[in-house]
């Protein structure tokens, strides 16, 4: 998760953004986590950074064969430049 | 809104997180000898019990259900109970029943979880269930069929598959009838004959020889495999009751982690979760569930942190057949709930989370309010646990190369389920050789 927050920290201070307003993850079929348990740990880990609040939209992958079915796949995210 | 779209603008990233930074372990080597080892882990309960005070009571099952995306019934149970203790209220007969059937559910899912896609690989040397999916397809898929079953008991009774909400102090919103229960039977029947092949297949694994003096501590009841209730006992002599947690229990604050350390005052370090179940409830296991033990070579006391896998999958077969006896055995009860009036005071709640003993204390005012709240999962009460295992363990591993070192010291770890399974290839290793 704060490798998550780090990459995100970094996007925003590459793009000049003052915030970032929504982000979708995507989590393998694999990935040991909830959606609602991934959600927890960003609201945790967001506090206090540039992703404080965000809208956060998480897809769950289903297929177990994907070579990224035990990771968590960063899409896209939506920033608010300064 | 308009204004909004010319300031923002949507970045694809495709950028890979693996979850990780939730556990870290740093090892301090030097020359042949392990000078420091500290375990952290990332944990949300502070924040929680911050956050419960000031809120009624009966928000507090569905709000320590969210702390973990596993175990949410064990919060859920552990809360109601608390408040119900708090109350001078007791949930009895077959709403009782329709708990334990709760956490059959959860226990299932969570050991499934836990047994093929965390614990299995690591036995056969691969880095994840990826790479043994590809090797075992029909291991993989047999887990994941047992976990299904686990959620789809979970969703009958809890109502929801992640954070159940039918649960609430005193029973549930709504009472399932036999009919509805009885829907689960042959999915049940069909995991326990999983479960059992999961006995004999973890049996065979190659175990490392590393065993210690550990104090076991779990629930014990007078005449049931321990769930929500019971004393708290260990093999080296404590017998209290869960009212008493904290007189014999203490948190420490560790400077390095978030999470604190929790140590019995009388003796530190102690072992929750299976094997402190198996050991001390062995006699408690239905006749099905001691027979696989049995035939797997297993007896109490096993001191073999490693074995845990096979003690997971033995309690999977007991919580599949308890499932089933309950259901045998259900009637639709008459009330959801029992009516009380809530009153000021303290309440303990106590109970096995498939992970080990998750300790409650609330006090609440006249109205329900809650004034304070403690919560101690199992994690945490394994936590010193676990670092005194890495320090009996690294040292015979000393000449691997870190990152092998590194495996071996998350295998050692796996053991414990630590609840950071969203981070669960975790480990983010800092070795410091001299
Ligand atoms: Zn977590």
């Amino acid at each position: 998760m704060k490798s998550l927050i780090d990459t995100l920290s970094s996007i925003a201070r590459e793009e000049h953004a003052s915030k970032i307003i929504s982000l979708t993850v995507k989590l393998g079929a694999l990935s040991h986590i909830s959606p609602d348990h991934f959600r927890e740990h960003f609201i945790h880990a967001s506090r206090g950074t540039v992703a404080e609040g965000a809208r956060l939209t998480i897809e769950v992958m289903t297929d177990t064969t994907h070579p990224q079915s035990q990771d968590v796949l960063l899409e896209n995210i939506e920033i608010m430049n300064s | 809104m308009k204004n909004d779209k010319v300031n923002t603008k949507t970045i694809k990233v495709d950028y890979l997180a693996r979850v990780e930074g939730e556990g870290a372990l740093y090892v301090k080597i030097k020359g042949n000898t392990v000078t420091d080892v500290k375990f952290k882990i990332f944990e949300p309960p502070r924040f929680f019990e911050a956050f419960l005070r000031g809120r009624s009571f009966c928000e507090a099952p569905d709000i320590t259900a969210r702390i973990c995306g596993i175990c949410p019934v064990a919060y859920q149970m552990s809360s109601s109970h608390a408040m119900e203790d708090a109350f001078g209220i007791r949930v009895d007969g077959q709403l009782r029943a329709l708990r334990r059937l709760l956490y059959c559910g959860e226990w299932i899912e969570s050991h499934a979880l836990h047994v093929y896609l965390l614990h299995a690989p690591d036995f056969f040397g691969y880095d994840d269930a990826i790479q043994m999916a590809k090797d075992y397809p029909d291991i993989v898929q047999r887990g994941l069929q047992l976990k299904k079953t686990g959620n789809e008991v979970v969703i009958l009774i809890g109502g929801r598959e992640i954070h159940p909400i039918n649960v609430r102090v005193g029973g549930f919103y709504k009472a399932l009838t036999k009919q509805e229960l009885n829907s689960l039977t042959e999915k049940l029947k069909r995991a326990r004959d999983i479960a059992l092949e999961a006995v004999s297949w973890t049996a065979k694994f190659d175990y490392p020889d590393f065993e210690q003096d550990y104090e076991f501590v779990a629930l014990r009841h007078p005449d049931e495999y321990p769930f929500n209730e019971g004393k708290l006992i260990s093999n080296k002599g404590l017998d209290i009751f869960v009212h008493e947690y904290d007189n014999h229990f203490i948190e420490e604050q560790v400077a390095y982690t978030n999470a604190l350390h929790s140590k019995l005052k009388e003796r530190g370090a102690y072992f929750v979760g299976p094997l402190a179940r198996f050991n001390l409830n062995f006699d408690r296991l239905s006749p099905l569930a001691k027979e696989a033990a049995h035939s797997a070579g297993l007896s109490p006391v096993c001191r073999n942190p490693f074995k845990s896998i096979i003690v997971r999958s033995v309690e999977m077969v007991y919580a599949c057949d308890e499932a089933l006896r309950i259901i045998g055995q259900y009637e639709k009860p008459e009330i959801p709930a029992i009516p009380f009036q809530p009153t000021a005071g303290t309440g303990y709640g106590c109970t096995e989370a498939p992970r080990g003993i998750l300790y409650h204390r609330y006090r609440v005012d006249d109205n329900g309010r809650i004034l304070d709240a403690k919560i101690v999962p199992p994690t945490s009460q394994n936590q010193k646990t676990i670092e005194n295992d890495l320090w009996q363990f690294i040292p015979k591993y000393l000449d691997l190369p870190s990152e092998e070192l590194k495996y071996d010291c998350e295998k050692a770890i796996r053991n414990y389920d630590p609840c950071i399974s969203c981070a669960t290839h975790f480990l983010k290793f800092n070795i410091d050789r001299e």
